[in-house]
């Protein structure tokens, strides 16, 4: 209820007249631990300013994952096997981009509102550059289209990239949740949340909200380990195995 | 239940990685062989990215050669000079076959490249032992096998620092046994295997090392490249997940020990025969994988 209490007195304010939307978030971290499988993001929010909130408005989440450089290439017949050819690279991609809307991102925002605030992934702006000589004797142009569409659609498959209708749920007095399932593939990192009201395909407002997905306890700590001191961590997993391969043969031996 | 492996970045179930080193370790306790062959690929069919299935399972092999050799230590069947040049060409081996596996993870081509030597060697062991083994099921039992000549193969005691192996009672010169070293230093850093399958019988037959101490003299070397592998693969790629080698460990332990239990009841060639079919089918499943067209026509990698 916290958050409730500080998101009206957050928007007690602003005028009164004006339309307003404030989100908060369960918890501003989600921790990836041994155990982790995913995780529901739950976001808190209010509107204000509106007579009807619940029927007339349109609400847009966008949950933006860390931006990463990612290759890509194209799987190719070479002979008799499948080999992936030479690399695009993707020059910076979000890892995770989920969106939750009352309707279809189409029918709330009008399309130069999309890609302004870039809701839905079709409008992220992906740039795709050759890094080793081109397979195909394509024009640059339609190898960018290429590559940037199997790379949004190959996110899609892995989860990483969703559109989902019909996530968010008004509560009395403008007051709403949205539930957002982070997929166990989730990218550690830091996230930006936002939020925008839409009435008859106009932006009304907008906030948003920082999320940070990070590793905690053990897992951060080989993390760390593995990737600050990687020599350490090299002799470390050594010693594990010399000590479990030891101890085997110590408690098998009659 | 799952367990969120920290280097590879995904959960997996703890179950199913336990049940898969258990069967690996009953193989290999059933077997005597290292099992690092199958349990690389089965990592792979499960869905850890090959280059975590790679560098993990070389510190897993650490773990079994470990609890192998002291058997071995106790039995004085290693011969520690002869180890020591196995370690030293070994050594040399990981390093280039882990510039090799660098170089072709950045040009994208190191899943393909794993498959195809594991289809190679898996292949052409698979069809010796079966060949070998229904030649000996089949052959009327009378014919013994042919008779060592010498113990010290002239044109090795020729090359140059010849030297007395005692425990292998050879007279030879340290590079054949470096060279060995160094090949199958590559081959662990490559594929993720102790390679006792090719070191073993070049120890046999090229090498002409008595039976009694190849198997420990083998085990002793695995143990230190595997050991400077996975400090390496850690260093250079990042991909040593040790949840992951104690999570195989744990399984392969237990299964060890009751695959050589199994193992007594069954003869010799039979084992083989088994063996060569077992490894015959995971080189076939891993043709199958190379030769359909992949579910999905593009791969994408983490960039730099």
């Amino acid at each position: 209820m916290r958050f409730l209490i500080a998101i009206i007195s957050l928007l007690a304010s602003t005028p009164a007249f004006s339309a307003n939307i404030a989100i908060a978030l369960t918890d501003d971290l989600v921790r990836v631990d041994t155990s982790f499988d995913g995780a529901r993001l739950v976001l808190f929010g209010a509107v204000t300013g509106i007579e009807n909130p619940e029927t007339l408005i349109d609400i847009v989440s966008v949950v933006r994952g860390p931006d990463a450089t990612f290759n890509i290439r194209h799987v190719e017949k070479r002979n008799l096997i499948w080999m992936p050819g030479n690399a695009q690279e993707i020059e910076s991609a979000p890892g995770l981009y989920l969106t939750t809307s009352t309707k279809r991102l189409t029918d709330i925002a009008p399309l130069p509102d999309q890609a302004t605030y870039r809701l839905g992934a079709d409008f992220l702006d992906i740039q795709t550059i050759p890094l080793e000589e081109p397979d195909t004797a394509l024009y640059a142009n339609d190898r960018a289209t290429i590559f940037k569409n199997a790379f949004l659609s190959e996110f899609e498959d892995r989860g990483l990239y969703l559109e989902t209708v019909g996530g968010v749920e008004f509560k009395k007095s403008g007051l709403f949740t949205i539930n957002v399932d982070l997929p166990a593939t989730t990218p550690v990192g830091d996230y930006d949340v936002s939020v925008y009201l839409y009435r008859n395909g106009e932006l009304l407002a907008r906030d948003t909200a920082q999320l940070a997905v990070n590793k905690v306890g053990m897992e951060r700590r080989i993390y760390e380990l593995a990737h600050n001191r990687p020599v350490s961590y090299g002799v470390f997993c050594v010693t594990i195995s010399l000590l479990a391969g030891w101890f085997a043969a110590f408690a098998f031996r009659k | 239940m799952q367990i969120y492996l920290p280097i590879a970045e995904i959960p997996v179930d703890p179950f199913v990685v336990v049940f898969m080193g258990a069967a690996v370790g009953f193989l290999s306790g059933m077997f005597g062989v290292g099992g690092g062959f199958l349990m690389t690929p089965l990592l792979i069919f499960y869905g850890i990215p090959p280059a975590v299935a790679v560098g993990t399972e070389a510190s897993q092999i650490v773990a079994s050669s470990v609890s192998g050799v002291l058997a071995h230590l106790r039995r004085k069947t290693v011969d520690f000079l002869m180890g020591g040049f196995l370690v030293l060409g070994g050594g040399f081996g990981s390093i280039v076959g882990i510039l090799i596996f660098r170089y072709l993870r950045e040009i994208g081509q190191v899943e393909i490249f794993i498959s195809l030597s594991y289809v190679l060697f898996l292949g052409i062991i698979g069809v010796l032992m079966l060949v070998e083994s229904m030649r000996v099921l089949f052959r009327s039992p009378e014919k013994t096998p042919t008779r060592r000549k010498h113990r010290s193969v002239e044109w090795m005691a020729a090359m140059p620092f010849a030297m007395r192996f005692r425990r292998s009672q050879l007279y030879i010169s340290p590079i054949p046994p470096i060279i060995l070293g160094f090949f199958v230093g590559i081959l662990a850093a490559i594929m993720g295997v102790g390679g006792g399958f090719i070191m073993v019988p070049v120890m046999l037959y090229v090498l002409n090392m008595p039976t009694n101490v190849v198997i420990g003299t083998s085990l002793f070397q695995i143990i230190f490249v595997t050991a400077i592998t996975t400090i390496l693969h850690a260093t250079a790629n990042q991909t040593v997940d040790i949840v992951l080698a104690l999570l195989l460990l744990s399984g392969g332990v237990i299964g060890a020990q009751l695959g050589a239990r199994a193992g007594i009841k069954l003869k010799g060639e039979h084992l083989r025969a088994l063996l060569a079919l077992i490894v015959l089918a995971v080189c076939a499943r891993l043709v199958f994988g190379l030769i359909t067209p992949p579910v999905s026509p593009f791969v994408i990698e983490a960039g730099s």
